[in-house]
């Protein structure tokens, strides 16, 4: 296994750039996703790592070294790809020792490797057929078996679950986790998923627009987003925001005011917006020294999501989303009160869009 | 309780009706189109059958009466059938072996590398199709004859493969566009350089592709007539197209010979026809990613 290093990574297309000066570190044996919407720049800066992409400027090293100029077989890395990328007219043996054969490798060691993979991932009945006489799921399965045989210095996969059915992907990330627990693996994981996202990785990388907007681990991300794009990008349902402006410790906005404790007070009024996660806003509670004062609100639509109820709430001008309990009576159309738990409100400069505090 | 019957009856029966007839018509249009095909090959083999006293009979029985091999025997026996075949063959196989490679190889080139003038490359290519094979004669004979090639098979070889070149272009850099490139992205993850994925991953895959291109190559320059009798003069060197033709006399010619001659250089075509029908059918990709 092995660090993998990205120094000031920079990707033009002729003339368009579409990453711009991006650094990142990926510790030994650590599990780092890269997380964005399409065409943020994402699966582009995992194939510069794979060696599939020019890089345009900066450096990339695996292991300590270069690997700028070196092509993909020289980087020792793996990659799992979207589509699965299976070789259609080998058998899924075949296709799992194809690496190793081009390697040379003695047909005994071959063997073996491809049958503790194939047991790892309990495909060692599949290992005669054909992809096309296999599901989607086993498809994966066998693509990452072929990535294991290589015992790379690090594994790169692609948005691997985008294609599997939401039950399949569920069992895949699960799997998908334990492999690196057992393996203990380097792992660079493309998605656009959060789910993925928050549930697999060591740290998350968001990335918008060619830019690193945040690394941190998922916890701290979800929890202290550095802008209004992760805000807004990291949670579901996501964050509610509302513009206004800080003024002497207090939020107000044309529908609410509230002081909001260890916020410094003592500075010009500020354009900002306030950012509530939709668990962290309270409806019809007692009234509590770690909730804000109370707002009033009426409820425009309510869903039961089984365990939770999503509540659509009107106050005044501005629209919230809050998740409440599943036993939560209110209707829509019912008047309500509703309190901000204190220590999970955000704030962000509304010029600069990072996080204030 | 019965469940209520829905009038879908009569528009059913109409609906089945109209498809019967549908079917009943496309079927009466392929046979036509078939018979229109085979007639002239049943008419060949009926004519190499006949006995030498009834070779221009009006009879259109595909065994004649008195049905002979005599005029079979005769083109062994009396001609260099044998020889002709040899060069046709030689020519032949050579031609398509040089006229695939390097299709495979530039099919590939316009598929998945850009650069400058590979759109108008394509263009220009499909302009070559476009224009009578006759038209290129003239030109085609007074290169192969400045670089000293008249009578010889390679100049014959050269002539047939880069006449065929640009349809075997446009056939394989169709076919290798519809393969995934993860494929060979994999395979270059795995350890292979690039020409490596091309020969270990896409050649593979696009044998239904080749086998076509091939076939093509095989036809055109098996059965060509026009640029043989140009670049060629001596007899030792003839093709059967040629060798056959000699058969047309002035005043008299040898139909029974003419027709079983006809008929024994249809064979190979056929065979490699019928050999290389399992390899025409694609999807061979399907499976080896998402779907």
């Amino acid at each position: 296994m092995a660090s993998v290093t990205l120094h000031d990574i920079t990707k033009r297309y002729q003339d368009a750039e579409v990453l711009h000066r991006v650094s990142l570190d990926v510790a030994d044996r650590e599990f780092m996703i890269l997380v964005g919407p399409s065409g943020c720049g994402k699966s582009t800066l995992l194939r510069m790592v794979a060696g599939l992409e020019d890089i345009s400027e900066g450096e990339i090293r695996i292991g300590g070294g270069i690997v700028n100029h070196l092509p993909p077989r020289d980087r020792e890395i793996a990659m799992v790809f979207q589509d699965y990328a299976l070789y259609p007219h080998m058998t899924v043996a075949e296709n799992m020792s194809f690496g190793l054969r081009l390697r040379g490798l003695p047909k005994a060691e071959i063997d073996e490797r491809v049958a503790e993979a194939a047991g790892i991932l309990q495909i060692r009945d599949l290992l005669r057929r054909t992809p096309r006489q296999i599901s989607g799921g086993q498809r994966q399965r066998v693509a990452i078996g072929r990535a294991i045989v290589r015992k790379p210095k690090a594994f790169l996969f692609d948005e691997p679950l985008s294609n599997l059915d939401a039950k399949l992907r569920e069992e895949m990330r699960v799997e998908i986790a334990r492999l690196h627990q057992r393996l203990g693996t380097t792992i660079i994981y493309v998605t656009h998923d959060q789910v993925e996202a928050m549930t697999l990785g060591s740290r998350i990388a968001v990335i918008n627009a060619g830019r690193i907007q945040q690394v941190g681990a998922p916890a701290e991300v979800f929890s202290r987003p550095a802008n209004l794009f992760v805000a807004g990008f990291i949670g579901s349902p996501t964050m509610n925001f509302i513009a206004g402006v800080l003024d002497r410790a207090a939020f107000k906005s044309e529908s609410m005011s509230m002081a909001i404790p260890g916020v410094p007070g003592d500075g010009a009024p500020l354009r900002v917006v306030l950012g509530i996660r939709p668990e962290s806003v309270c409806v019809d509670q007692a009234p509590s020294p770690l909730l804000s004062e109370p707002l009033p609100a009426a409820i425009e639509v309510v869903e039961l999501l089984g365990y939770k109820r999503n509540l659509y709430l009107k106050a005044g001008d501005d629209r919230l989303l809050a998740t409440v309990d599943a036993s939560f009576a209110g209707r829509p159309g019912d008047a309500v009160a509703m309190r901000f738990r204190l220590s999970e409100i955000h704030l962000f400069d509304k010029e600069t869009r990072n996080r204030i505090g | 309780m019965a469940e209520p019957r829905l009038p879908v009856g009569p528009a059913l029966a109409s609906l089945r009706r109209r498809q019967l007839v549908k079917a009943g018509l496309t079927h009466a249009a392929l046979i036509a189109a078939c018979l229109v095909c085979v007639y002239p090959l049943l008419r060949m083999i009926a004519v190499s059958l006949r006995p030498g006293d009834r070779l221009i009979s009006t009879d259109l029985a595909l065994i004649p009466a008195g049905a002979t091999l005599a005029s079979y025997a005769r083109v062994f026996a009396e001609t260099n059938f044998l020889l002709w075949l040899w060069n046709s063959l030689v020519i032949t196989a050579v031609t398509s072996l040089i006229g695939v490679s390097l299709a495979a190889t530039a099919g590939y080139a316009f598929s998945r590398f850009r650069f400058p003038g590979d759109r108008l490359g394509l263009t220009l290519l499909l302009g070559t199709q476009m224009i009578p094979a006759g038209m290129l004669l003239l030109p085609l004979f007074l290169m192969i004859m400045r670089l000293g090639l008249i009578n010889t098979y390679l100049g014959m070889v050269i002539a047939y493969s880069v006449s065929s070149l640009p349809f075997s272009i446009w056939i394989l850099k169709g076919y290798y566009d519809t393969i995934p490139r993860s494929l060979e992205e994999a395979a270059l993850v795995d350890g292979t350089t690039r020409f490596g994925a091309f020969y270990r991953i896409v050649l593979p895959l696009s044998t239904p592709a080749l086998s076509i291109a091939f076939l093509f190559n095989f036809t055109q320059a098996w059965n060509e007539y026009l640029v043989a009798r140009v670049v060629l003069c001596d007899a030792q060197k003839y093709t059967w197209t040629l060798g056959l033709f000699e058969l047309q006399g002035q005043f008299i010619t040898q139909w029974g010979m003419f027709a079983a001659g006809s008929f024994l250089v249809t064979v190979p075509v056929l065979l490699i026809f019928l050999h290389s029908s399992k390899w025409l059918i694609s999807g061979l990709t399907l499976g080896g990613v998402k779907g």
